[in-house]
């Protein structure tokens, strides 16, 4: 029972570093409608810019943030100049797919070619122990944890109480009717991947301190439970992606514990195509719908 | 020199075979198969089953099941078990899921394959995968190793040729209309009366079964099967093969088959040695990711793209089987040249 509370604790870690992860996934499908499998890539890359970052001298925070901008500047030129045009040329949403592929591979051999092929780790800070009842967690666990829980809250703020985070939701919702209430898509479209490249970005750090290990094909493996977090969701479902990001990485940890480690992400993804045979749309779907949330 | 050329010419035939597979799920009728790659290794592991014979607590390596048959019966069994596959995972995710959702959930389907095998080594080996499983009539032929290695490639070039002629064949018949139909419009498809499910839990099992034959293929040239194999970033690279040659023309998809497997992800080898392996392999799959954008940016349609199919005069239809017959000359004699 013990082992089983104190794997939450992990579990609730995994959760808050695929949180943003997801939610920038399924933003970049609600606003542009391309499922984006250089994610993970960009991820790595930018991961790997907090690491030169902190080789320069940087606090590992600071290079946390100057990776979450990297990757939101990264992530709007390349929907700008490489995506919108394929898009533009009437490339479909399976020819998008194989883009993306394209790209996820150009970037993480690039940061293969950069960094080498062998896993570098952040400077760790002091590492103290913290207990709450039975978790206990390291201080970076926390702030991984609090990291999570702030774009959690960042981004139910920014949807629902700015103009533009509304705008998002009525381009995603319905680009068209957007566009002729006066509101410019192709900024909107920006602003979107802006803010999922800022995500992204951050959650290559934070993948990075809670394995403590930083690789060039860590975002490709992470990319998988990505994807399974949104589409348990229901795929372009902010607050779905953020529910299956809380249940993909709970259910990873706690099948660990149960089942053994290797068996961990064959369950949580068994589970994932259980409640897809039930609820084929995800979970959040139907839900999402009826409150006409993005 | 002679011996890498064979053992390319064998790797090119396999991607071929494997390529014609996923274009008719891909390429003819639109299913976006993700987990393509498992079915290869369905395939090269059902094959290695039937020939490296019953597990003793002698051998080396551990499997769960195993036998030993003579030649083409391994493929066969391959092929059969790469169908049932099919309708299996055909029957969990066809039916309900929507499109991108199918694509994504055989996506993970793909990678449980991966875990599974990996975690538990008493099923095939785990992560270091099988290995010494026999080659057929190795031991009756008492030929040099090239010699062997050319009789292999006729057998697999024979078995190509089958394939392709069945191929042919379907997408030449009123199925292969009915998988254009599905793939250019599946409303208009489930309008005019055609069960789309069926049509395509159909296609996953024909195109399993040809994966997992050129699994078969694979295995028992190279005699070894692991899961570092079939991670699911190999099934990319023959989408980007299907892409390259033509999507929907057999011809311009082995021609695809040939740039992609054979050129880029083999052929790369016989370049002079300008850096360590993992650079090599790093400017390798930087190249073939490039090669893929100017092709969906320049040509989406491929080298040799699908032709426009004509009703009512008979040259059409004797055209229909000449053009990729050409296709498939031009990809054989290019490696042996």
């Amino acid at each position: 029972m013990n082992s089983v509370l104190s794997s939450l604790g992990f579990g609730i870690v995994t959760a808050s570093t695929l949180l943003p992860a997801a939610v920038g996934f399924t933003l970049q499908f609600s606003a542009t409608g391309i499922l984006n499998i250089a994610f993970g890539a960009q991820m790595t890359f930018a991961a790997f810019i907090a690491y030169m970052c902190t080789q320069a001298g940087l606090s590992i925070w600071v290079a946390m943030v100057l990776a979450g901008l990297f990757g939101a500047v990264t992530s709007a030129l390349l929907n700008r100049f490489l995506l919108t045009p394929f898009t533009r040329r009437g490339t479909t949403f399976f020819g998008m797919v194989v883009v993306t592929i394209a790209l996820a591979l150009l970037v993480e051999y690039a940061v293969e070619l950069t960094w080498g092929p062998l896993p570098v780790s952040y400077p760790m800070m002091t590492s103290g122990v913290v207990h709450v009842g039975a978790m206990s967690f390291t201080r970076s666990q926390l702030v991984v944890l609090a990291i999570g829980v702030v774009f959690a809250v960042a981004t139910h703020a920014l949807l629902h109480y700015t103009r533009a985070g509304k705008a998002i939701r009525a381009v995603a919702d319905n680009r068209n009717l957007a566009r002729s209430s006066g509101i410019s898509a192709q900024r909107i479209t920006d602003l979107a991947w802006l803010v999922s490249g800022l995500m992204g970005g951050a959650a290559g750090v934070m993948l990075g301190l809670s394995l403590s290990s930083v690789s060039y094909t860590m975002g490709d493996t992470f990319l998988i439970e990505i994807i399974a977090a949104a589409v348990l969701g229901g795929v372009g479902q902010v607050y779905g992606a953020m529910l299956g990001a809380l249940v993909i990485g709970v259910l990873l940890e706690e099948s660990a514990i149960v089942l053994g480690g290797a068996y961990a992400p064959i369950s949580a993804f068994a589970v994932l195509i259980l409640v897809l045979l039930i609820r084929p749309t995800g979970i959040l779907a139907g839900a999402a719908k009826a409150k006409g949330v993005a | 020199m002679d011996y890498y050329l064979l053992t390319m010419c064998v790797y090119v035939v396999v991607g071929i075979v494997a390529c014609w597979g996923l274009n008719l799920q891909f390429g003819e009728t639109g299913v976006l198969n993700f987990a393509y790659i498992l079915f290869v290794a369905v395939g090269a592991y059902t094959a290695s089953l039937f020939s490296l014979g019953p597990h003793t607590s002698a051998s080396y390596q551990q499997y769960f099941w195993g036998t030993n048959l003579p030649w083409p019966l391994p493929w066969l069994a391959a092929g059969a078990a790469g169908g049932i596959l099919g309708l299996l995972v055909g029957l969990l995710v066809l039916r309900r899921l929507r499109g991108d959702y199918q694509a994504m959930v055989l996506l993970v389907v793909s990678i449980m394959g991966t875990y599974l095998v990996s975690a538990d080594p008493g099923l095939l080996n785990g992560g270091i995968g099988l290995s010494d499983v026999p080659a057929p009539f190795k031991n009756q032929l008492h030929t040099s190793q090239v010699g062997y290695e050319l009789f292999y490639l006729g057998l697999s070039v024979v078995t190509a040729l089958v394939i392709f002629e069945a191929l042919r064949r379907i997408n030449g018949s009123p199925l292969g209309r009915v998988l254009r139909a599905v793939r250019e419009n599946e409303q208009a498809a489930e309008a005019v009366g055609l069960n789309v499910p069926a049509i395509k839990l159909l296609v996953m099992i024909i195109g399993g079964a040809v994966a997992a034959m050129a699994g078969a293929i694979e295995v028992q040239f190279i005699g070894a099967w692991a899961p570092a194999g079939w991670t699911y970033p190999e099934t990319f690279g023959l989408f980007a093969a299907v892409l390259v040659g033509g999507r929907g023309n057999l011809g311009g998809v082995a021609l695809g088959a040939f740039l992609v497997q054979g050129l880029f992800l083999e052929g790369t080898v016989l370049l002079p040695n300008f850096g360590s392996p993992d650079v090599i392999g790093a400017v390798q799959w930087m190249s073939l990711a490039a090669l893929i954008l100017l092709f969906m940016w320049f040509r989406p349609q491929g080298v040799i793209p699908e032709r426009r199919r004509k009703f009512g005069d008979n040259e059409a239809g004797a055209l229909h089987g000449l053009l990729p017959a050409q296709g498939l000359a031009r990809v054989a004699r290019g490696p042996r040249a």
